[in-house]
């Protein structure tokens, strides 16, 4: 993808008149601003939050009669959710995964999943951001949210993929978890109208022909880079896919890429199993798949220790340089 | 009120009569069924379940999606049988397919209630501690949409060591959800031990009151004292959520049920078939 400065009006966006396509813009802010909107066309949306979310100012400000900030009370926030959605509503929980996805854990699968709620929960600090430490990570979360009945499971890096997601998502049954990073500054990957989003379809944000990076999330963005120093420097052609969609995970696709690169990387910001990489791999194994190479880079069986997203990257082994190195090796 | 569903009009003697048929359908249950049954805690919330079902909600087994209609929603989710023998004299459900097929595969009735297998069910539950955070957002939705019927539940005592049961209350009372009612099943006794001895759960309705909630307290197998308790609850209109303490007995109405560990769960032989039916009568002579 380019990453030249260009400035364009994001379609369904109406609010963000224009950004600087490349530059950072913060999920947060759509998520606020698409919540908003969709506040407008479905009156039985709702939002709530265990005070969280500064940017669901909009919506609880215009519609302040679906807006609950229950506080520090991440059970009873899901679970009123659920009741919320029993009684026909479209509950959005926001809020920071790591809680959300393991306090708040059993209500998500017993009151949410079991009875096949329409409750999206939508929050941050998926990975190793935001320098809170090991508290403050999620990065179980996707491992836990695929192994839930009925859960539809997304990780997002692009800021406006997020509020295309949230839009698409109101007409979903069943339940559906977005993870995001920080949220505060993402880097916008895709040009708005130049890839299709859709829910359960991964997208190839970059063709290919010598090997297939995976990612998901922010990891979408250094996977791309990854790719620019794999054709410059080395002369590889590197596919990037961007796998948004961890359940259910788009199998045509994965088998397309066995067929046309035959060898497959995948880099994420969660645990190295449990995520994207072991979905992938099910598919491998299930499809008796044959690849020609296959790495998982991710966060090893560590705590991982303070510093910034790069940093932790970097020292994890699933940074920038170890994505090359890792395309490297699988089509020495 | 609910205008469009109409209460039966049953009294305290009708009640009386209704609870005794519920506690006999569950002892009968528990002598076909081969498994385990939670009769102890079945027993102690009977009353308080036909109270509801009987007398105090506004249901219609014929409309079962009705806006109007009072939420029930089983916290302790293991009372299910109880449940749904109480519906089924109601006229929800048939007690003979109950008796039937429960805990049989492909059956709806099983050991804790799933709404998406049997219709009828507001709420799936099992977990203890997920029923109020559940009623407390089906309150709020009544509440914030202007709608005037009451969002019930019931749950045990001894699941209210939940915490998730504690942020529901703050947040309960924190949207002025007077459309809450709690009732509580305070048999004083958790699975393994006597609940004052393992957990000080007193001074219990003063934890209540201190989280903002209006406290009433009631003998909880005294039929007049119950139904003299719902029908003074505050509008569903008002601000404050209720909770009503239900001083009970587990295993209430079989003598050698009664405040005993080894009767949480467990079946019946004919032989001991006999004896409860036999206490059961006993009792209700006696009474």
């Amino acid at each position: 993808m380019s990453t030249a400065a260009k400035t364009v009006t994001a379609p369904g966006t109406d609010q963000i008149t224009s950004f600087t396509f490349g530059e950072l813009l913060s999920s947060r802010t759509v998520i606020g601003q698409t919540l908003k909107e969709l506040g407008e066309t479905h009156d039985n949306l709702w939002v709530l939050t265990p005070d969280i979310g500064a940017t669901l100012v909009e919506f609880r400000d215009t519609y302040p009669d679906r807006f609950v900030d229950v506080g520090l009370s991440e059970q009873a926030c899901v679970g009123i959710a659920a009741g919320l959605a029993n009684e026909g509503n479209i509950p959005v929980v926001s809020g920071m995964l790591p809680f959300l996805s393991m306090r708040a854990l059993e209500q998500v699968r017993s009151d949410i999943c079991y009875p096949n709620l329409p409750v999206k929960i939508v929050g941050t600090h998926g990975g190793l951001v935001g320098n809170g430490g090991s508290t403050h990570y999620a990065v179980e979360d996707l491992g836990l949210m695929t192994s839930l009945v009925n859960m539809t499971v997304t990780s997002i890096g692009d800021p406006l993929m997020v509020g295309e997601v949230l839009r698409q998502s109101m007409a979903m049954t069943g339940p559906l978890y977005i993870r995001l990073a920080v949220g505060k500054k993402d880097k916008v990957v895709y040009e708005p109208g130049s890839v299709q989003i859709e829910i359960g379809k991964g997208i190839t944000a970059r063709e290919g022909t010598d090997l297939t990076l995976f990612a998901h999330g922010e990891t979408v963005s250094q996977a791309l880079d990854a790719a620019g120093i794999l054709a410059r420097e080395h002369g590889i052609n590197a596919r990037v896919v961007d796998m948004f969609t961890l359940k259910p995970i788009d199998e045509d696709l994965i088998l397309r890429c066995a067929e046309e690169t035959g060898r497959f990387v995948v880099v994420e910001d969660h645990l190295t199993y449990g995520g994207l990489a072991s979905q992938i791999a099910d598919v491998i194994a299930d499809r008796g798949i044959r690849l020609d190479g296959f790495r998982r880079l991710g966060i090893p069986q560590v705590f991982a220790g303070f510093g910034e997203d790069t940093e932790l990257r970097d020292k994890h082994g699933y940074g920038l340089q170890a994505t090359v190195d890792a395309a490297l090796a699988v089509t020495a | 009120m609910a205008a469009t569903i109409t209460r039966p009009e049953t009294d305290v003697s009708e009640l009386e009569d209704l609870s005794y048929e519920l506690r006999e359908k569950l002892l009968l249950l528990c002598g076909e069924y081969d498994g385990s049954v939670h009769i102890g805690g079945d027993l102690s919330c009977a009353d308080i379940l036909t109270l509801l079902f009987q007398y105090g909600m506004h249901v219609d087994p014929q409309d079962l999606r009705n806006p109007e209609r009072d939420r029930f929603v089983l916290s302790k989710g293991h009372a299910a049988v109880c449940m749904y023998i109480t519906m089924a004299i109601r006229g929800f459900f048939d007690y003979r397919e109950i008796v039937d097929t429960y805990g049989q595969l492909g059956s709806a009735y099983g050991m804790h209630p799933c709404k998406v297998q049997l219709p009828g069910v507001e709420v799936s539950t099992g977990s203890l501690g997920h029923g109020l955070p559940l009623a407390t957002g089906m309150a709020l939705h009544g509440k914030r949409s202007g709608m005037d019927h009451r969002v019930f539940t019931l749950m045990g005592d001894g699941e209210t060591g939940e915490g998730s049961v504690w942020e529901a209350a703050l947040a309960a009372h924190s949207n002025n959800l007077g459309n809450l009612v709690a009732f509580i099943d305070r048999n004083r006794q958790l699975m393994t031990s006597f609940s004052e001895e393992r957990v000080k759960l007193e001074p219990y309705p003063d934890k209540w009151r201190a989280f903002g909630w209006n406290v009433i307290e009631v003998d909880g197998h005294d039929m007049a004292a119950l139904v003299q308790a719902f029908d003074s609850l505050p509008a569903p209109d008002s601000d404050v959520p209720t909770v009503v303490i239900c001083d009970t007995v587990k295993g209430k109405g079989v003598d050698f049920m009664e405040r005993n560990l080894a009767w949480h769960a467990g079946s019946l032989n004919d032989t001991d078939l006999a004896r409860a039916l036999a206490s059961l009568a006993h009792g209700r002579k006696a009474a």
